[in-house]
């Protein structure tokens, strides 16, 4: 590092080299004397002969070989000077860099968070996902049963260890409202094969997650801070998770935050304590219940393609071993063709809830659409000092006529862009943090809280570094080029330094803004199909009134009752629900609409068979009386249940419209019987003989509110002789806020049972959960938009605020020979016409092109959609004209007499 | 002066310089000095070449300098040849006649 510190000794160095020069002079000027010349001659004769002091000294610098950094500092330090010199302009460049290189960063570390950063575990590249799927289907399984994890478990050997997981939400509260937290069962080899130590206590060993286990449980290092206080105390305490108590052995060590993407790891049990808390309902011996995931470490050496080809050939024995009992002859056949697929997991997995593919394509595209407003943004600064350049045209003809070379002040002005860039960067960095918190917040809904760990790691930082100086080259590069190609001499000589060269640089802006233009017309066009989007969903007829009914998830686990009792459990709690004052109407059902979970069977007509083809999986839930008035689901057809509708009576059914027509097409289908559940696909069985249709209902939204309507049968919950779960819903429809109305419900519930775990939501807040993601992209493509369309008509103003005062003198002369001030808006406007026409060809074409790749996230348009695109034309024609017309405006009110007299 | 003097060849300027530093730690000015002289007038080291070769020179280690008292009193900047400095002149002269006696050899024989 010598010459870091032959740079801090610069000035005594520069001393040095000024004593031995002068010293050079001396010796020639003493020489001279010897050889007759008078002293003062002697002096001049020695100065003259070493030729130019300051050249020389220059030369010398350069060839210490320092020269370069010195340079750049001092014009780091002449671009602070300049850059300080217009600090309005300085102010709105590093505002419009911070916001577009801030939001890139926070797009990017998302992306990173979500798809791209490795697991905090030991070696995660050996880790690889193990999924399975039938040679038929082209979709992975995601999850197993534990039966399937068993057998991989005991008789694999393609790997180190395996672990399987499954994420779940425990309670806290015995009864009441609940208070949950994010659990996860885990596997005994869990944190073993991940490498993750103990922060305090121990961790799972596999004897702690046997059958029959009474179970233990690790909390997770955030944990055990906020509510543990970090106490040592915490270990050997209790922690009752849904009405269990489980001693804590240990804490998970800091930054670990388990194997999904997105979903935060609270308190970890194993797998055996899932046989403890859904007791008789447990999953650990069923063969239909898919719930595990499953992942491995793969053995040193080993590569995924052979751990994937090792794990297919015992795929016949482990599925051969576990295949579900009431399974007909199809299913036992496509179940025992299941081959196990080794995926490579060093970055875990997208997680149950799909957090990974469901925002894929969404990042993506804000990716893009962020890389266009930092673009847009970098028109504009290239314009700005494109324009201020114009203005220092003097000052580089006189540096290039001292000497400096064109590279050298191509090095001055991109310093400054790149100081400007670095600047904003930094501010944008903050923003970053504070906007991709907020993106989070976006995501995250009730339901399904995302957790993501959005550290600004090495590749955030590179990225956004990167994009930094790749900014300020790229608005640094034009005008630095443009700039210093005059012609020194007529630069200086001319009164009017702007002449020549500024007309060429005002067509160079021009082109800039035609540019920044085309870019805005695909990012308002984009903007526009996503709000059409967000709002065709908010305003569609979900075939419910979504307003005031206020949802009271139930669980009655802890209660412990069985269940043939559990319906008049329910009966009681739904007749107390009735009484209390304020409410409308009220009912249960299973399924929830837009809760995210669903129950489905095939089903049959007989007599009316369904066409090749079409998918007999129909959408079932079990309601009580007053369930369709409650959710206001108009009733086209027939009646609705009635009390009279009992275990007793005929079993009935209502469909719903996609039911009716699918089956009976235009005959009416009340009479009709339908049959559930044919080809069992593990679901537990229900009604098999023919159950009459009473009534047809509108369609209504199932799973979200962006779906298609899916066929969907109602049965009367009097009916149902298996499947009365200890999980339900109440749906109250209230005459007020539905959230005032829920301390009156926690009373009325807690009269009636009081360990019944309840969980408030509304209908409203769940169809909004629903679209979070088109919400996302409608919020932020609106806030991009506006911020494009405010940065080009910045430029757009800038730019023709600069054309008109160059123009001034001409307009001065065209008004002083009787042009009308109309004919010279005109003039004006023309230019900015033809800028904005090109622009908005150019955005035109090919956003046909770039809308096209956002069609997947539309909802009832199509990317073409003419009205969206009209009207972001309009907004865009609108805007740009309001830009050009202040600065035309002024030119109309050039007087003409001043305007020559300037001159 | 200088213009109607033939211009160094590349790398040669260098080679003199430390030919004649070689000869015992000297300044700058003495360099030029000796260098005319030597060459009976015929190479005049102009300043804006001498001194940033000075400078390349020492910056490359092969030149080590000093600042020391002339015979007049004055402090000076004396330059002197490294032990880095000597092998490079060494191996650079060797070239150099290698070079000269093939260029001598053409002229002779194209004759």
């Amino acid at each position: 590092m010598r010459w870091l510190s032959r740079l801090f000794r610069r000035s005594k160095l520069d001393a040095q080299l000024d004593s031995e020069l002068r010293f050079h002079v001396e010796q020639q000027t003493a020489q001279n004397i010897a050889a007759g010349m008078d002293p003062d001659d002697a002096r001049r004769r020695a100065l003259a002969q070493f030729g130019g002091l300051e050249y020389i000294k220059e030369e010398t610098r350069d060839a210490r070989g320092t020269h370069f950094i010195e340079t750049l500092l001092q014009d780091v330090r002449f671009a602070f000077r300049i850059l300080r010199k217009t600090p309005f302009i300085t102010a709105i460049a590093l505002l419009s860099l911070a916001l577009g290189i801030g939001a890139n960063t926070a797009i990017f570390s998302l992306i990173d968070a979500v798809m791209l950063r490795m697991l905090p575990v030991q070696n995660p590249e050996q880790l690889t996902l193990i999924k399975f799927r039938s040679p038929a289907s082209a979709h992975l399984r995601q999850s197993a049963t534990d039966p399937i994890w068993e057998q991989v478990r005991d008789h694999q050997d393609a790997f180190s260890g395996v672990i399987a997981w499954s994420p779940e939400t425990f309670d806290l509260a015995d009864g009441g409202e609940v208070n949950n937290i994010h659990g996860m069962y885990v596997s005994g080899s869990y944190f073993t094969t991940l490498g993750v130590r103990p922060a305090a206590g121990r961790l799972m060993a596999a004897s702690d997650d046997v059958r029959g286990c009474s179970g233990v449980a690790v909390l997770g290092y955030g944990y055990w801070q906020s509510h543990y206080g970090g106490a040592e105390s915490a270990i050997g305490s209790l922690i009752r998770l849904n009405g269990h108590a489980f001693p804590i052995i240990g804490i998970a060590q800091a930054g670990f935050f388990g194997t999904e993407i997105g979903v935060l790891l609270d308190v970890a049990i194993p797998i055996c304590a899932e046989g403890i808390l859904d007791g008789q309902n447990s999953m650990l011996d069923d063969r239909s219940s898919w719930w595990l995931e499953m992942m491995g470490r793969l053995k040193p050496g080993m590569t995924v393609e052979q751990a994937d080809a090792r794990m297919k050939v015992i795929s016949p024995q482990l599925f051969g071993a576990v295949v579900p009992q009431d399974s007909d002859a199809t299913y036992a056949a496509m179940f025992r063709n299941y081959k196990f697929f080794v995926l490579p997991g060093d970055t875990g997995t997208g997680g149950t809830y799909g957090l990974r593919e469901q925002y894929r394509q969404p990042l993506r595209i804000l990716m893009f659409v962020v890389g266009l407003v930092l673009l847009i943004a970098c028109a504009n600064l290239a314009s700005l000092l494109l324009a201020r350049s114009a203005a220092r045209q003097k000052e580089i003809a006189v540096r290039l006529s001292l000497g400096a070379s064109r590279a050298r002040l191509i090095r001055q002005v991109l310093t400054e862009s790149i100081v400007l860039s670095g600047a904003g960067a930094i501010l944008g960095v903050l923003f970053a943090r504070w906007g991709s918190a907020l993106l989070v917040r976006f995501v995250s809904t009730q339901q399904n809280q995302v957790f993501l760990d959005l550290k600004m790691d090495g590749r955030v930082l590179a990225f956004t570094i990167a994009i930094a100086v790749l900014c300020g080259l790229l608005f640094g590069i034009f005008p630095a080029l443009r700039s210093t190609r005059v012609d020194a001499m007529s630069a200086m000589k001319e009164g009017q330094a702007q002449a020549a060269g500024g007309r060429s640089s005002s067509s160079a802006a021009r082109w800039i803004v035609a540019a920044q233009i085309a870019l805005s017309l695909i990012l308002l066009i984009g903007t526009g199909l996503f709000i059409h989007t967000f709002a065709n969903l908010m305003t569609l007829d979900a075939g419910f009134d979504r307003n005031n009914v206020l949802m009271v998830e139930t669980n009655i686990h802890n209660a412990g009752i069985p269940e043939p009792a559990r319906a008049v459990l329910y009966g009681q709690m739904l007749a107390k629900l009735r009484t209390l004052p304020g409410v409308v109407s009220a009912s249960q059902c299973w399924m929830t609409p837009l809760s995210g979970r669903q129950w489905s069977n095939s089903v049959t007509a007989p007599g009316h068979p369904l066409p090749a083809g079409v998918d007999p999986d129909t959408m079932l839930n079990w309601v009580t009386p007053g369930y369709f008035e409650t959710m206001r689901t108009p009733l086209l057809e027939g009646r609705t249940f009635e009390a009279r509708d009992s275990a007793t009576s005929t079993p009935v059914v209502i469909v719903n419209q996609l039911v009716a027509r699918r089956y009976f097409g235009t005959q009416s289908p009340i009479g009709q019987h339908l049959i559930v559940g044919t080809v069992s696909s593990g679901t537990r069985e229900m009604l098999r003989q023919p159950i009459e249709i009473i009534g047809v209902v509108q369609d209504t939204k199932y799973n979200s509110l962006d779906e298609d309507f899916q066929p969907e049968a109602y049965f009367p919950l009097s009916q149902i002789q298996q499947n009365v779960v200890e999980n339900t819903a109440f749906e109250i429809r209230t005459a007020m806020t539905p959230g005032a109305l829920i301390p009156a419900v926690r009373d009325a519930m807690g009269s009636v049972n009081k360990l019944a775990s309840l969980q408030f939501t509304t209908l409203k807040q769940e169809a909004d959960d629903s679209v979070a993601q088109e919400h996302l992209m409608a919020v932020l493509s609106g806030f991009f938009g506006g911020l494009a369309l405010l940065l080009t008509a910045i430029g757009l103003y800038g730019v023709m605020a600069y054309v008109v005062t160059q123009r001034t003198h001409e307009i001065g002369i065209r008004m002083a020979l009787g042009a009308q001030q109309g004919s010279i808006l005109r003039l004006v406007m023309r230019d900015a016409a033809i800028v904005l026409a090109a622009g908005t060809a150019a955005g035109l074409l090919s956003s046909i092109w770039i809308t096209h790749l956002v069609k997947g996230l539309l909802f009832g348009l199509t990317p073409s959609d003419p009205s969206t695109v009209a009207l972001a034309i309009i907004a865009l024609v609108a805007v740009a004209l309001f830009a050009c017309y202040i600065p035309s405006r002024r030119a109309m009110r050039v007087d003409p007499m001043v305007a020559l007299r300037h001159e | 002066m200088a213009q109607n003097k033939p211009e160094f060849l590349k790398g040669a300027l260098d080679l003199l310089i430390l030919k004649v530093v070689a000869l015992g730690p000297i300044h700058g000015y003495a360099i030029s000095q000796r260098i005319q002289q030597i060459s009976e007038d015929y190479f005049q080291v102009q300043q804006g070449t001498l001194y940033p070769a000075l400078h390349r020179l020492e910056n490359r280690g092969w030149l080590g300098a000093e600042w020391k008292d002339t015979d007049t009193g004055r402090e000076a900047k004396f330059y002197s040849l490294t032990k880095k400095g000597r092998k490079h002149l060494e191996a650079e002269m060797a070239s150099w006649e290698r070079m000269s006696n093939a260029v001598a050899l053409i002229l002779r024989t194209a004759e």
